[in-house]
């Protein structure tokens, strides 16, 4: 297995601020190890396998094995010896998607249209079991289609039906047009629709609508201690494109928040109507909506975001650690994979990166830091197609490991604490 | 409730990007403020999401053809094949004819190999060929 530890220190010049750079560099471990990327001390990096298609989502299982879902298909891997290698690669299925989770001895995966699974029997890799259909139907989109989800402990599965659009104009994306009132996607798209997991061939009909006002929340997991769901929303897009006498191209790179959630039953958290502004550090209610860059939504009508995330960052999995290898301080708090911007441009472009929140009692107990980072690396163009590697997915292993999954070459990482 | 943004929430005021400078052509400046974000200052566009222009045959073919393409925006999602990108086009029909021409000049050049410039004239003949809005 190729293990490229890249010579040069990963400061992506376009990736990342400037004002993060020296601090990476003086935190970064690195020596051989890291595979180029930028961890915190006594943190190393192992490449599991690569180019197996572009990683989406990945988990891990009790004994160790790795499935990936990737846009090729889904991937077993098996390290045999416990260096970190995958020595056994085999896909299975034919299901091409994002989502991939353990539940009891099933490995539930999802596509663009249902969420499936497969039983998972003792000893092998890849299951030989039939598919089976938990649930099929949602309507076939081209934009936001990645049905990823989260099961709770009790066996119903949450997912996340993204919108097929940025703000719901009466004409998607057009300059001017303004917001259709209510927005009708939000009966179909938009939120949380949640399903008993058990159950084979509902319809997405069938499901009950747990959240609403999401946009995309990709990054969705149930986090276990807390018996709650959290997200981590993708943010809309284009503000000054869309609405050049409010916003210019520096506002639009940096101030729709990615918001972060505790998602509650019969919750609403403000798409399309409104978005959560970075700079004044409040939600606004959005340009389609009446808003002025500044006129705040009705008190209350809202949730405020757990953590206000940059614009554009993509965040594409969310993770509780519960592992037992990484130190005490990272215990409950949340890792999030931002996938990386494009809609930052002409500004440079930003995210690519995993970071981790700290968490006490499912409440953010301080701000964010930047865990690995040099995915990008210097990404000529400031073009995303450019980017060395995209973090995509997380996934912990039983014995504490954190694994990343990335979309550009398919690589698979276990990062790990301490000399072994 | 307070908000955390962190200490690391830096993602604005860095000192570089993109941003055509002041005497670029009013083309370039033009496809900086309607296009680039989805097309990128590459024009090799974004995987998955937003399909390259540079080198494709929109932009080295014809004229009319081109204005008319961008006037109506993509194609309606629900007909497209499996693979496509994920984001349609916008119909650009508020630009001008001078603007169009300006963007679509520019793009030709720059992303067209050479490809000659497009005229207002051709827009507006473009133009007059759709529905009324």
């Amino acid at each position: 297995m190729r293990a490229t530890c890249f010579a040069k220190v990963v400061r992506s010049t376009l990736a990342f601020p400037l004002l993060m750079a020296p601090m990476l560099m003086g935190s970064a471990a690195m020596a051989a190890g890291t595979d180029g990327l930028a961890l915190p001390e006594g943190f190393s990096a192992t490449v599991v396998q690569e180019g197996q298609g572009a990683g989406r989502h990945l988990a891990v299982a009790a004994n160790g094995d790795i499935y990936l879902a990737s846009r090729d298909g889904l991937v077993a891997m098996r390290d045999k010896d416990g260096d970190g290698k995958a020595d056994e690669t085999t896909k299975f299925g034919d299901v091409q998607g994002t989502e991939v989770r353990l539940f009891k001895n099933w490995l539930y995966v999802s596509d663009n249209v249902g969420v499936y699974r497969y039983e998972l029997k003792k000893g092998e890799l890849a299951p030989t079991s039939a598919k089976q259909v938990v649930v099929d139907g949602f309507p076939m989109e081209r934009q936001h289609a990645d049905k990823t989800f989260a099961l709770d402990t009790e066996g119903n599965v949450y997912v996340n039906v993204g919108a097929p659009s940025n703000s719901c104009q009466q004409k998607d994306r057009q300059e001017g047009s303004l917001g259709q009132n209510p927005c009708p996607i939000l009966e179909k798209y938009g939120g949380v629709w949640v399903f008993p997991a058990n159950k084979l061939n509902q319809k997405a009909a069938d499901g009950r609508r747990f959240a609403t006002g999401m946009r995309n929340a990709v990054a969705i997991e149930w986090n276990g201690p807390q018996n709650a769901l959290f997200a981590v929303i993708h943010g809309r897009d284009s503000i000054d494109s869309l609405f050049p006498k409010l916003y210019n191209a520096e506002d639009n790179a940096t101030r729709q928040a990615e918001e972060f959630h505790q998602i509650t039953d019969g919750g609403d958290y403000g798409w399309p109507y409104t978005f959560f502004d970075t700079k004044l550090g409040h939600r606004v209610v959005a340009p389609e909506y009446g808003g002025d860059g500044k006129k705040t939504p009705d008190a209350g009508k809202y949730p405020d975001p757990l953590v206000a995330f940059p614009a554009h960052w993509a965040p594409n999995d969310l993770l509780f650690y519960a592992g037992k290898n990484f130190p005490a301080k990272y215990q409950g708090g949340a890792f999030i994979a931002f996938h990386g911007s494009w809609n930052r441009a002409p500004e440079p472009q930003a995210g690519y990166k995993v970071v981790f929140q700290p968490m006490k009692d499912g409440k953010p107990s301080g701000p964010y830091e930047v865990f690995a980072d040099g995915f990008a690396g210097e990404m000529a163009d400031n073009n995303p197609r450019n980017a060395r590697y995209r973090p995509v997915g997380l996934a912990v292993g039983p014995d504490g490991s954190l694994y990343v999954s990335d979309s550009q070459k398919g690589r698979v990482w276990r990062i790990r604490y301490g000399a072994k | 409730m307070a908000i955390l943004s962190g200490a690391l929430a830096l993602a604005g005021g860095v000192a570089f990007g993109q941003s055509p400078a002041a005497d670029a052509p009013p083309g370039q400046k033009l496809y900086a403020r309607h296009c680039l974000s989805c097309h990128q200052a590459d024009g090799y566009g974004v995987p998955n999401m937003q399909p390259a222009i540079k080198g494709g045959t929109w932009v080295k073919g014809d004229a009319k053809a081109l204005a008319l393409f961008v006037l109506t925006g993509g194609f309606d999602s629900a007909g497209r094949k499996e693979g496509a990108s994920h984001n349609v086009m916008p119909p650009f029909r508020q630009l001008s004819d001078d603007d169009l021409a300006g963007i679509l000049s520019y793009i030709r050049e720059k992303f067209g190999e050479g490809s000659p410039a497009v005229t207002p004239a051709v827009v507006a003949e473009a133009r007059a060929t759709l529905p009324p809005e």
